[in-house]
């Protein structure tokens, strides 16, 4: 029985079924559904429709965090969930260095967003302060920066199964011994965008949803968080915590089949539980109730029926929906779940599934239609995303923990120690679309020449005539990579990403396995802006007339990954960490994790990142306060990567080890210094083989003074001379751009880019200003 | 009803870059989508974003896009009885 069972000690929640367990639980036991009208904001088009809206004074309950609404209502419930666990006052005695946050979140700070693009649009107000908060990563951070976490803190914005998503990380990252405690959850809070685009997508239900039930034409858009602390079981244990339930299984697949619609068979969300089941050593028998994803779509509810009844065949056993407690609350959903599962486990009770009445003959089966009590052991919770992203988890009974067959932390490190090489991750292809080029000898070349050149960019919304300097993709060869009747649908940011993984990974290596041993996590800071800020301008501008149901599926983060896996039928886990700089880190964290766990064979690794010109504005207006002339410009970009296992025939073009993802309070030299050297040392690398450290260090001279400090502090501790480097002046400055200094790391090991002296092995270092950061290590 | 029809293929072969195709390509009799064009479930969905910004015609259920867009004719007849 392995010890680093994940575990959950703490969980906390609010939606418009309640704040706090306790209340929300109530409401599930008589029933009682928290839609109603919404007020948050004005809609003229869905302003009749019953949301999930929480209707607790949100600014108060925060107390005195500062952050949007989603930030707030995710730390309403990560406190409730903390003190539960009995961390109300801090962590104690647990090493902060042990502690993680990892999140899910689709929304953000939208909704804050969209008043300063209405303020601007309308009244040409000039506000772009809130825009601090627009990012799904601001929520994560600003958890990590209240509990004083310093290990790995991520975001993941896989539409509406980022919650699960989350909570799959996070139990990754304490079975792997990355972490000892894990904040896992999400929030979402209600917006403009997600109401008019699901309006537009025609699967709003104005009257409450109503899941499984023949009448039903589509969902209760709401908001919410949840959050649940998730310990090893060791650490708990120790501490003398209460343990609710354990974490007893997770699977993730993906569809590959369109950007919103399900595929019709359910055969990815089927694949998704069968991992579950697989990952926690379970028959689909010993599954006591099910907690389905039930969004009350006509499509949703189909194809996880036909999923069900392919998995439980004749035994499907009681499942429900809760979606007309609280409505769906996108990335919080799955969330929500896991903390009503575990509410389930502790009270031996089901919930039932409000706003069913008329069975539906044509789904053969019938949810549970009233709370009622049960003897549950195990809970199976699903949560299927836009895309295809499909998550699956298990909970189960904290008693049966003992009894329970685990997949062994001891063969985990084995198959770890299987998957590489003593030289690391092979780096089987790569795909870069940026400013200096596509290719990697007009990348070498830029860097020869000292960088790339600065070419104009039009932000209207600070003055008709404003430009920013920036440095900006030309042509990317996508009419040539991709068919025209594709590449209509496709936003630029998305053709971008297609051309590169395209090129990344080639139908010689897809050949070399099966479509769900392939996973693709790309990563990006801020998504599809350009198609994102399109929807928002519109809706405001045409009071909501006529919304863009292409440009609505194409602003969710995840269309990057998924479109991708759709193209290249890639049916393994497919993620989108979302954490600013350390987007890519947490990629290839994520993808190399299924490769070392023997779940793929291949993992398509990156990220990438769009200039717009809001983001450039805010920018602009933000660094008015620091301007300094030499800082390296804004830019774009997109690289991927291919992974592969050792036993792959392909030749590597090199390898990647010490993958690894924390934060610091503040930068400190020494303190990052050693932060490289443990993270070295744990993949046996000596840190005198290191020639160079490779940083997203961005001119600015008190960041090049810090640079400075630290690798002479690494070059003191290694014994020789460190080089120092950075590739901002080459690709620009962007949340993607370490996945640039990625395919640089590459050239520089091979010798295709040129440093000071030859090298052979390079660590890429990643800060960024929240304090997350990231490393990886390459070798020839 | 045949300019309205014309008018139709137009837009939805501009509205969608369907690149390389002539409104002589489009038979007005075939459903619209799932066909040759390859016009897709969101392809339909901004037909009927289209619907609304042009001719004033608000779709809130799927059913009723489903019947509409059948065939060209169909949806000409659509746009032609429910147009403001």
């Amino acid at each position: 029985m392995s010890r680093r069972t994940p575990v959950i000690t703490g969980t906390g929640i609010i939606c418009a079924a309640g704040c706090g367990v306790a209340s929300v639980w109530e409401s599930i036991r008589v029933n009682r559904s928290g839609l109603g009208p919404l007020t948050l904001f004005p809609s003229p088009r869905f302003g009749n429709h019953l949301v999930g809206q929480v209707c607790d004074d949100v600014e108060n309950l925060a107390g005195n965090v500062r952050g949007s609404r989603s930030d707030k209502l995710s730390w309403i419930a990560a406190r409730e969930a903390l003190a539960a666990a009995g961390y109300s006052a801090g962590l104690g005695p647990i090493n902060p260095a042990g502690v993680g946050v990892m999140l899910g979140s689709t929304v953000g700070g939208m909704l804050g967003t969209e008043k300063v693009l209405t303020a601007l649009l309308r009244k040409n107000r000039h506000r772009f302060s809130p825009l601090r908060f627009h990012e799904c990563a601001s929520t994560a951070d600003l958890c990590a920066k209240q509990i004083g976490a310093l290990g790995p803190v991520a975001t993941f914005s896989t539409a509406c199964s980022a919650g699960a998503m989350a909570i799959l990380a996070a139990a990754e990252m304490i079975e792997q011994g990355e972490a000892d405690v894990m904040l896992a959850g999400a929030g979402d809070s209600l917006s403009r965008l997600t109401l008019n685009g699901f309006g537009s997508l025609l699967l709003l239900d104005p009257n409450g949803c109503r899941p499984f039930d023949s009448r039903r034409t589509g969902i209760s858009l709401g908001e919410g968080a949840a959050m649940l602390v998730i310990e090893a079981e060791e650490t708990a244990i120790a501490r003398g915590a209460t343990i609710l339930a354990r974490l007893a299984g997770w699977g993730a697949s993906c569809d590959a089949f369109h950007a919103t619609a399900p595929q019709p068979e359910g055969s990815g969300a089927f694949a998704a539980m069968q991992q579950a089941l697989k990952r926690g050593g379970l028959q689909p028998g010993e599954i006591d109730f099910v907690s389905a994803h039930g969004t009350a779509t006509p499509d949703n509810d189909a194809m996880e029926m036909r999923a069900l009844k392919r998995l439980f065949g004749d035994a499907v056993p009681p499942f429900a929906s809760v979606k007309h407690f609280f409505g769906h609350t996108l990335a919080a959903s799955g969330a929500i779940k896991a903390v009503l599962a575990v509410q389930s486990l502790r009270e031996q009770a089901i919930p039932g599934t409000p706003g069913f009445e008329v069975a539906d003959e044509r789904l053969g089966l019938e949810p549970v239609k009233e709370f009622r009590a049960q003897p549950v052991s195990l809970i199976l919770s699903n949560s299927f995303g836009f895309g295809g992203n499909n998550v699956a988890l298990v909970f189960g009974r904290s008693v049966d923990s003992a009894e329970r067959r685990h997949y062994p932390a001891d063969q985990h490190a084995a198959l770890c120690r299987e998957a590489a090489t003593s030289k690391g991750i092979p780096i089987l292809g790569t795909g870069v679309v940026s400013a200096a080029g596509n290719s990697l000898a007009e990348i070498a070349e830029a860097f020869r020449n000292g960088g790339t050149a600065a070419s104009p960019f039009p932000v209207p919304a600070i003055s008709p005539t404003a430009q920013a300097k920036v440095h900006a993709c030309g042509d990317f060869g996508a009419e040539q990579i991709i068919e025209p009747a594709k590449r209509r649908k496709l936003s630029r940011i998305q053709q971008m990403t297609l051309v590169a993984a395209k090129k990344a990974l080639g139908a010689e290596l897809i050949g070399t396995t099966t479509p769900e041993k392939i996973c693709a996590v790309i990563g990006t800071g801020l998504g599809s802006l350009t198609d994102t800020a399109a929807f928002v301008e519109n809706l405001i501008l045409k009071d909501e007339r006529a919304p863009r149901p292409a440009l609505f599926t194409s602003s969710v983060h995840n269309s990057l990954a998924s479109q991708v896996a759709i193209e290249l039928k890639l049916s393994g886990l497919n993620s989108t960490p979302v954490q600013r700089e350390i987007s890519f880190e947490t990629a290839l964290w994520q993808g190399a994790n299924e490769l070392a766990s023997g779940r793929a064979e291949l993992a398509l690794v990156g990220a990438a990142d769009e200039l717009n010109q809001y983001h450039l504005a805010a920018g602009i207006r933000g660094r008015g306060r620091n301007k300094t002339s030499q800082r390296s410009l804004p830019g774009e970009g997109c690289a991927l990567f291919t992974l592969g296992r050792k036993e792959t025939a392909a030749t590597p073009l090199a390898f990647v080890s010490a993958i690894r993802i924390g934060r610091s309070e503040k930068p400190d030299a020494v303190a990052e210094a050693n932060w490289i050297l443990e993270t070295l040392e744990r993949d046996g690398i000596a840190p005198g083989e290191v020639d160079l450290l490779l940083t997203g260090a961005n001119n600015v001279p008190a960041q090049t003074e810090f640079y400075r400090g630290l690798v002479a502090e690494f070059s003191r501790r290694a014994g020789h001379e460190i080089l120092l480097d950075t590739y901002q002046h080459v690709g620009g400055e962007h949340h993607s751009a370490s996945a640039f200094g990625f395919f640089t790391a590459i050239g520089l090991v091979r010798g295709e880019i040129a440093a000071e002296r030859a090298c052979k092995t390079v660590v890429l270092l990643t800060l960024s200003p929240t304090g997350t950061k990231g490393m990886c290590c390459l070798r020839a | 009803m045949e300019s309205l029809i014309e008018e139709l293929k137009t837009k939805i072969i501009g509205g969608f870059h369907l690149e390389g195709v002539t409104p002589a390509d489009i038979n007005a009799d075939e459903p619209i989508f799932g066909t040759g064009l390859e016009l897709d479930s969101i392809d339909a969905l901004e037909l009927v974003a289209i619907l609304e910004s042009d001719y004033g015609i608000v779709i809130t259920e799927r059913s009723v896009a489903d019947k509409a867009f059948a065939s060209l004719r169909a949806l000409a007849d659509f746009v032609a009885a429910n147009r403001t």
